[in-house]
């Protein structure tokens, strides 16, 4: 059985020291991580401690250096947002730390996405989100883009306060099928169905699917509003974004 | 260039979900007793002002919360983008 001492890198085992206090998640951690080379060690480190540059960097090296993609993602970045899962439901950690690994993981996607590309492997689609003009509320669209980009989607993150020029303007430039606005306050919510006249005005209704969540939007607000879903949650938000994306290639097909 | 199998691929992107998945219950858990904004340190990344927003600790970047989570956080939400409450960090 693999010792903590048997793991090259200081600050792994310093996390599996300090965080993990169940015997078997100790000994799974333990053995994952005495199994993978230093390098791969290295990039769960950077991706733990929330590092995107240092992920972005390590990766780099790993895959130029001849490292498969599958082992940068199962040795690498997987395992080490398996111990940051750990960690936040110890609550050792909270939300925006969440944030900032999941950031740093998608520093290591990026390129792993060109050899995806280059194997006929395409994203399951493009999805543009934002928060609505006036809105700075933003932690629900981020656990969207986290849980959408996990699921292989290719997300362009507009931030928060967007315009609807900037919603139209960043579908036209992506050619995404797919738009997910929110809004957590009542006096913000208006400015979703705003957006959409803004699509229906610029001709471009028919090109994008809309998705619409955040706090106050109920599902009989989105109906109204004219989006054609609405998301309660982050894992909603994912199963919403694959429906909707089977729409379209379902009109796609009955059109060609 | 390596080639990656998409099955392999996906199942990566399967365990990864399932990861988030975990991650994400438990952070809707959460937020019915702490403001999802407030990092491990206790201080505030939100874009927006809250009135339980603090000055920052000697050499911290950013403001601390002083919100104790008992109440709902969400009333002390305000709508700017400036940190304008800093209720009480004056004295």
């Amino acid at each position: 059985m693999a010792e903590l001492t048997d793991i090259g890198n200081e600050f792994i085992r310093d996390e599996i020291e300090e965080f993990l206090e169940r015997e078997d998640e100790r000994e799974r951690a333990i053995a994952t991580f005495a199994g993978v080379t230093p390098e791969m060690q290295a990039i769960a480190a950077a991706l733990i401690d929330g590092d995107h540059h240092e992920v972005d960097a390590l990766t780099k090296n790993a895959l130029d250096a001849g490292t498969g993609a599958l082992e940068v993602m199962d040795d690498g970045l997987i395992s080490g947002m398996g111990i940051v899962g750990i960690k936040f439901r110890e609550n050792f950690i909270f939300v925006p730390e969440v944030l900032a690994c999941a950031r740093a993981m998608k520093a290591g996607m990026a390129y792993i996405e060109p050899i995806l590309s280059a194997s006929g492997v395409e994203p399951i689609g493009t999805v543009i989100m934002g928060t609505v003009k006036g809105d700075l509320h933003d932690i629900g669209k981020n656990l969207c883009i986290m849980m959408l980009r996990g699921a292989g989607f290719v997300v362009h993150d507009l931030g928060v306060d967007t315009s609807e020029d900037e919603f139209l303007d960043a579908v036209e430039e992506h050619g995404a099928p797919l738009l997910g606005m929110s809004a957590l306050l009542t006096t913000t919510m208006p400015n979703m169905e705003k957006t959409i006249e803004a699509f229906i005005d610029s001709d471009m209704r028919e090109d994008v699917k809309i998705m619409v969540g955040g706090a106050p939007v109920t599902q009989e607000f989105a109906d109204d509003m004219g989006a054609d879903g609405y998301g309660k949650d982050a894992m909603a938000c994912v199963s919403l974004a694959k429906d909707l994306l089977d729409e379209t290639k379902a009109e796609t097909n009955l059109n060609a | 260039m390596q080639k990656i199998d998409k099955e392999e691929y996906q199942k990566r992107l399967d365990r990864i979900t399932e990861l988030f998945a975990g991650m994400i219950a438990h952070a809707d858990e959460l937020s019915t007793v702490r403001c999802p904004y407030k990092n491990r340190f206790d201080e505030c990344t939100a874009k927006f002002g809250c009135r339980n927003q603090r000055r920052p600790r000697p050499g911290g970047t950013l403001l601390t919360c002083g919100g104790d989570d008992k109440l709902d956080y969400r009333g002390a939400w305000e709508t700017e983008a400036k940190p304008c409450a800093y209720v009480g960090s004056e004295e």
